[in-house]
């Protein structure tokens, strides 16, 4: 099993921005739609045999980060039942608007490497804050807020089933990689553009 | 964050409302003006202030210092580095940090609540060691300028926003330079520019000239190398400032007499360093008075969390609060100084010596402290100076301007052995930047 930490780490450097997700979001799916598809996850989804880089090329037609985690049975699973969000729309109906419209490998990733690490994929099925917490991660991600909320009441509900906040010692260090990765991703597109006058030497 | 704003991999253009949100037509006319004059130089860059009209109001007047130091040790506590501080931490229970600290964990230092939207990006290299990135913010940045106007006024010079003179121009000389010119949102959008005096940078030397004439900027600021280009391309007969400011290294008792004799008007030194922003000024060679600003500064030993007796030499640490995006307590700055009170009761720095405490070993085996030099160096008329100490004890002296006779007795007295001693002309033949001022091989 990967370092708990080193997998939210992972997750710091791959997320772009938690106020950019943000910022982003539009109005997306229902979260009873997104909880109700994660809840008839197929067994074969989570089948420990499956290859995972197999398994999101076929659903995504491109690689995710977590699947260079995959000896960790958290992050496989929670992969796969994003892969199971996404691939479901084929199989099932697609939900409105299309999840496959969205940002759906950072989607997969986010349960696989920030969710699954803190909230056993197991759980996701048996629990339903947990699966209300995994439901509304990926729609954040993916780049949605649920149908009907705007963004500062589903960053707040989020925030009240995140279960990284039951356990503050990990709450910290995360906030740690988190602020670091925002900070040289804010430094970097700074760099990118133009500085501002400077009136004297230093 | 604005997607739209930059094409990925390459650098972003902004439009010139986006530098500029508030201009207006008269700013739209001096930019135009002064981007095709005919004798301009070549701009390398186009650069403004991003100044909203909420942020151009706020810029014109000074921070608050009303129980800063109480707010600012708040806003470190909510940085990654200090977080476990207990909230009655007082100064004194901060331990020091220095740029290594920095290049090492640069987002520790910025607050976790900090608005990240306000970041520019900063370099600072320093005199040695990995450039150091800092976050500079959009408001602090601008405020600079409005603090130049001020040390004018407390210097008896005044800057006004009625005609159509540069507000500032702020000088490098150096082979290559970024350059250009903008309009300041909080001053009327009057021009401003940043100028690269080094004739490459020009079509001619005329052109030059031309260009700075009809410029004509009310404050001038630079480096002692790019201050004594002024005077040796003889650019004094067409300039006339209201102020001068010198900043980043050393500006020298001779070459400060130089300017004033020349431009008949104050020339301010301006001690601080990027990661700090000013800390202290002077106007003449006394000691730097301590900025009325966000800046807290203490003397202690060069390796213990202590302080110094009141008046001795000791390593400059500074407590910054005018920058939110970086949180500073106790930060060692690398130079050294003595605290001192001035007449009126202020604080002030003397014996500012910039980058280092270097000291040279004299033939007797006593350690002799680069201040002692710089009395000798300055008192003999050097413009700049680098000394170098090998490993094998010889003293190598290059001096920029001064009395050559002179300094070498001088600097063989203080050290009791021959000194091989080089004179230049100006200040430019020492090397372009930041030259090191002293070098030796004893342990500091």
């Amino acid at each position: 099993m990967a370092d708990t930490e080193a997998l939210l780490a992972a997750w710091s450097e791959r997320s772009g921005g938690e106020s950019e997700a943000w910022a982003r979001a539009r109005p997306g799916p229902s979260l009873e739609s997104v909880a109700a598809r994660i809840s008839r996850v197929p067994q074969e989804f989570l089948d420990e045999r499956i290859s995972l880089r197999a398994l999101a090329g076929d659903v995504l037609g491109g690689q995710i980060v977590s699947a260079g985690f995959d000896h960790d049975s958290r992050v496989r699973q929670g992969a796969a039942i994003g892969l199971w969000l996404v691939a479901s729309e084929g199989l099932i109906e697609p939900l409105d608007p299309a999840l496959s419209t969205g940002w759906a490998a950072l989607a997969v990733d986010a349960l696989a490497l920030r969710v699954a690490p803190v909230a056993a994929p197991a759980q996701w099925t048996s629990d339903d804050e947990r699966r209300t917490e995994a439901a509304r991660t990926f729609l954040l991600w993916c780049g949605f807020v649920p149908a009907g909320e705007d963004a500062a009441t589903a960053a707040s509900l989020l925030a009240a089933c995140d279960s990284l906040a039951r356990d503050r010692a990990l709450a910290e260090a995360y906030e740690g990689h988190r602020h670091r990765a925002d900070i040289a991703r804010t430094l970097e597109e700074a760099r990118r553009k133009e500085a501002a006058a400077r009136y004297s030497s230093e | 964050m604005t997607l739209a704003e930059y094409a990925p991999g390459e650098a972003a253009v902004l439009t010139d409302a986006e530098r500029w949100p508030t201009i207006d037509a008269g700013g739209v006319a001096r930019l135009a003006h002064w981007r095709a004059h005919p004798d301009a130089p070549r701009w390398t860059h186009a650069t403004g202030d991003r100044l909203t009209a909420q942020q151009a109001e706020r810029v014109r007047h000074p921070l608050s210092t009303d129980d800063w130091l109480r707010d600012h040790l708040a806003a470190a506590r909510r940085t990654l580095r200090y977080r476990g501080m207990t909230q009655d931490a007082a100064l004194e229970d901060f331990p020091t940090i220095a740029r290594a600290d920095l290049v090492d964990d640069l987002a520790a230092f910025v607050p976790l609540d900090a608005d990240l939207s306000r970041m520019l990006h900063g370099t600072s290299s320093g005199s040695t060691g990995a450039a150091l990135l800092i976050p500079d913010d959009v408001e602090e940045v601008a405020r600079g300028f409005h603090l130049l106007v001020a040390l004018a006024a407390s210097a008896g010079a005044t800057v006004a926003a009625d005609g159509e003179r540069m507000a500032v121009a702020n000088l490098v000389f150096q082979r290559q330079a970024f350059t250009y010119v903008s309009v300041i949102s909080s001053f009327a959008h009057r021009a401003m520019a940043r100028l690269n005096l080094h004739p490459s940078a020009w079509d001619t030397i005329d052109a030059r000239g031309r260009f700075l004439a009809e410029a004509d900027p009310q404050i001038l600021s630079g480096h002692p190398t790019s201050l004594a280009e002024l005077l040796d391309a003889g650019l004094d007969a067409v300039l006339h400032p209201a102020v001068i400011f010198s900043g980043a290294m050393a500006l020298s008792a001779p070459l400060r007499a130089r300017l004033e004799a020349a431009f008949g008007c104050p020339v301010i030194d301006v001690y601080g360093l990027h990661e700090t922003r000013p800390i202290a000024a002077r106007s003449d060679d006394g000691a730097f008075r301590i900025l009325d600003r966000r800046v807290h500064v203490e003397i202690l030993e060069p390796r213990r969390d202590v302080a110094v007796p009141p008046g001795v030499i000791g390593e400059i640490v500074v407590t910054a609060g005018e920058n939110p995006l970086l949180a500073l307590v106790r930060y060692r700055t690398g130079d050294f100084g003595r605290l001192v009170r001035l007449d009126d009761g202020a604080f002030g720095i003397a014996d500012l010596e910039g980058r280092d405490n270097t000291r040279f070993r004299a033939a007797d085996g006593t350690l002799v402290p680069c201040v002692e030099l710089t009395q000798q160096l300055q008192a003999r008329g050097a413009l700049g100076w680098s000394v170098e100490q090998g490993d094998d004890g010889r003293v190598r002296a290059t001096i920029a301007g001064g009395d050559e006779a002179g300094i070498r007795t001088a600097l063989q007295a203080l050290l009791g052995m021959p000194v091989e001693l080089r004179r230049v002309t100006r200040l430019i033949d020492l090397g372009e930047g930041k030259p090191r001022r002293y070098r030796s091989s004893v342990a500091d």
